[in-house]
């Protein structure tokens, strides 16, 4: 697992966006190590969506600062991207080519050689049934998308997750599997942020949570004990955050 | 490497398995076989024609039995211009300006001049040919493919998941263009097999294949460049879409079609009809050589019977009407030389006003580069004007030598009245056999070379700016590709 710096996979210091007169992040610290899921808990508008364009290198700083494995995301967007796999709450695939396909590009595009046993060996722990593996993509389902992404994400062996509302659409059969992938992974070492506003679904994998609003976290809470979470403290929490 | 050729490879895939993308290539390679083939038959005909037909000239004026030189000088003879060798790729202003001339004593036929309007219809589009598939249709078909390549990716989202998996924009768009230029060589393959076919077969000269096939490769990555850069740069693949329509439409279609008029505003031909008052104006203020009162041809007289040391025209060891005539053609020459030239001078101006605009598109700087190496264009069409006037006028002069000296003044001046003197007038037939043929050369090789380079270095030009905007394309995508 590579952690450089302080420590952290993703480690964000007194982050400041602004867009012209309009301040999305307002002196945002966060960090993630390897071996952790953190869960970004938010409403709608309250910075999330900047704070994962912040670390993949689509938004710079105003002020503060964002490593991800060491690296400055906007001095070096196309290294730290090679480090995280992510995966949106929309996964965009290639319509015109199958799942197999899909992965394969992608792979090759990230600089990998996937052998095609790996590849199956993907497809079958996500759950993605075989005969989709040589569709084509465009008749997939949201579920089944979010699938071949994970199958990718496993393959990348990226040291960074980042998982954007990755449950939305999903099942609770198929939200389970991938609560379970998602643990595994972090049993392999991965540094892992989920931003979601599901306060239930995310308490099931996170070990901490950070309640994200009007840019900054208002409050943290970690996960202790077997049941993790208290779901009605938490929610209190996220309530008092938002009221705020 | 392997990444930019991972990403052609998808474009391509994409590219088969999309059917209307296909077709529409698969159709324009088509064409451009077409073009290549019945361009290349067209010009087989053509100069298989022009030379029988200057064969059949020679013959005709050969065949003309014994007879007075003036009479032969009045036959006249035809002037054909050989076909070129890269007319089959771009037959540029042939269609236009006529490959033959008709040669007379006294007067440079009006083709000669040309019409002022002349000069706006040479370099608008005429025939199907490789030329105009390449120069045209090509960049448009591109357009259409390759309009939506990034725009379109953006719009779906795999641009943004591609540039996660840790790919370059610049790779990114590397690999794009490589596809979109892969497609393009399959577009131009007929073309660039006519021009390897026209080098080997010594049709035209090696050099000139090859610049005229590196001129079109750098026209085609110009317009990949731009395309990428363009579908990079939009948020939409439609609005990529309307503006490359748009830049297609200022290249292609307006500049080319407005810039014979600019040059025609700035650089005024006079019509045909002024030439042809003015010509007849300076012509009757030349002299009259039958008029004996004509104070250019009594000095003429005079200077003539003072070489000879001689009082009277009739003491003259040679047949002074054939020295009038000789006096003659070397005026109305002059005089037809000097209209001519002033005619392609500005001509000329015309051509360095459309120099000046291969800035504006790169679509007038392959025109100019093509028609050049093709040798189709206007200084070659030049060129063999000025050689068939230096033909003419040796051929005319020849024969009024001839009637100088193998005709008797005597016979000449009684030819009318007597049928011995009319009969003893007619010279030997050899005279005709022994003429030079007409056999005009092309252009060297350095001067064709020398007037391509500017066009050569403006479509450079432009390939080096459409790299620098897709770099900047590729460096902007890194950043955002939302």
């Amino acid at each position: 697992m590579t952690t450089e710096g302080e420590g952290k996979a993703i480690q964000i210091e007194d982050l400041v966006v602004r867009y012209g007169d309009r301040q999305v992040i307002d002196h945002l610290s966060l960090g993630v190590a390897a071996g952790e899921v953190y869960g970004l808990l938010g409403g709608n508008g309250a910075g999330k969506s900047t704070t994962l364009q912040a670390i993949l290198g689509f938004v710079s700083p105003t002020s503060g600062r964002v490593r991800v494995v060491g690296l400055d995301p906007s001095a070096e967007p196309v290294g730290v991207r090679r480090a995280i796999a992510y995966i949106p709450e929309n996964v965009a695939l290639y319509d015109h080519l199958s799942a197999r396909e899909n992965v394969d590009y992608f792979l090759r595009l990230a600089r990998l050689r996937p052998e095609q046993d790996e590849m199956e060996a993907a497809f079958r722990t996500v759950g993605l049934a075989e005969e989709a593996w040589s569709r084509p993509v465009s008749g997939f389902s949201k579920g089944m998308r979010q699938k071949t992404a994970i199958a990718l994400a496993l393959l990348r062996r990226a040291s960074v997750l980042l998982l954007d509302e990755p449950t939305s659409g999903l099942d609770p059969g198929a939200t389970a599997d991938f609560n379970a992938l998602v643990s595994r992974l972090r049993g392999e070492g991965a540094a892992i942020l989920i931003v979601t506003h599901d306060l239930i679904g995310v308490a099931d994998i996170a070990d901490r949570i950070g309640f994200l609003e009007k840019g900054r976290i208002g409050d943290e809470m970690v996960a202790e004990g077997p049941d993790r979470f208290d779901l009605r403290a938490l929610h209190d929490r996220f309530a008092r955050v938002r009221a705020a | 490497m392997s990444v930019i050729l991972s990403v052609a490879h998808n474009e391509l895939r994409h590219l088969v398995r999309s059917r209307v993308a296909l077709t529409g290539l698969i159709l324009v390679a088509l064409l451009t076989f077409a073009a290549a083939l019945t361009s290349q038959a067209y010009q087989a005909d053509q100069a298989a024609l022009r030379e029988r037909l200057q064969h059949a000239a020679d013959e005709d004026f050969e065949a003309q039995p014994n007879r007075h030189p003036h009479r032969v000088v009045h036959f006249g003879h035809f002037a054909i211009r050989p076909a070129s060798g890269l007319a089959a790729m771009d037959p540029g202003v042939e269609a236009y300006t006529g490959n033959m001339i008709f040669l007379e004593g006294h007067r440079q036929n009006s083709a000669n001049f040309g019409d002022a309007r002349q000069s706006s219809l040479l370099v608008r589009f005429g025939q199907l040919s490789p030329a105009l598939v390449l120069q045209v249709i090509a960049p448009l078909l591109l357009v259409f493919i390759g309009a939506g390549m990034v725009a379109g990716e953006r719009e779906r989202g795999t641009l943004r998941q591609s540039l996660l998996a840790g790919v370059s924009g610049g790779a990114l768009l590397a690999g794009k263009g490589l596809a979109l230029g892969a497609a393009a060589l399959v577009i131009s393959a007929p073309a660039f097999a006519l021009l390897l076919w026209l080098g080997v077969s010594s049709a035209a000269r090696l050099s000139a294949v090859a610049l005229s096939a590196g001129g079109y490769l750098a026209y085609l990555a110009f317009w990949t460049l731009l395309i990428i850069a363009v579908s990079a740069t939009a948020r939409r693949s439609r609005s990529a879409l309307i503006a490359l329509v748009g830049a297609w439409t200022f290249a292609v279609v307006l500049t080319p079609r407005v810039s014979p008029e600019i040059a025609a505003a700035l650089a005024p031909l006079p019509t045909r009809v002024e030439t042809d008052i003015a010509v007849q104006r300076d012509l009757r203020a030349m002299g009259d050589s039958h008029n004996p009162n004509d104070p250019y041809f009594a000095a003429f007289k005079q200077k003539t019977l003072k070489a000879y040391g001689v009082e009277r025209v009739e003491d003259l060891p040679v047949n002074y009407r054939g020295l009038l005539a000789l006096e003659g053609e070397k005026l109305t020459s002059s005089l037809f030389n000097r209209y001519s030239n002033q005619a392609f001078a500005a001509m000329e101006a015309q051509g360095r006003v459309m120099d000046a605009l291969v800035v504006v598109s790169p679509t007038v700087a392959i025109r100019r580069l093509s028609m050049t190496l093709s040798e189709t264009d206007l200084f070659a069409y030049r060129l063999f004007l000025e050689q068939a006037e230096a033909y003419r006028y040796d051929l005319v002069q020849r024969l009024n030598r001839l009637q100088a000296t193998a005709v008797t003044a005597a016979d000449d001046a009684a030819k009318s009245k007597s049928a011995s003197a009319e009969a003893r007038s007619r010279i030997s037939a050899e005279y005709w056999r022994a003429m030079p043929h007409f056999d005009p050369a092309r252009p060297s090789a350095a001067d064709v070379m020398g007037r391509a380079l500017p066009a050569l270095a403006a479509l450079l030009f432009w390939v080096v700016a459409g790299a620098l905007f897709a770099a900047q394309a590729g460096r902007r995508l890194n950043r955002s590709a939302a």
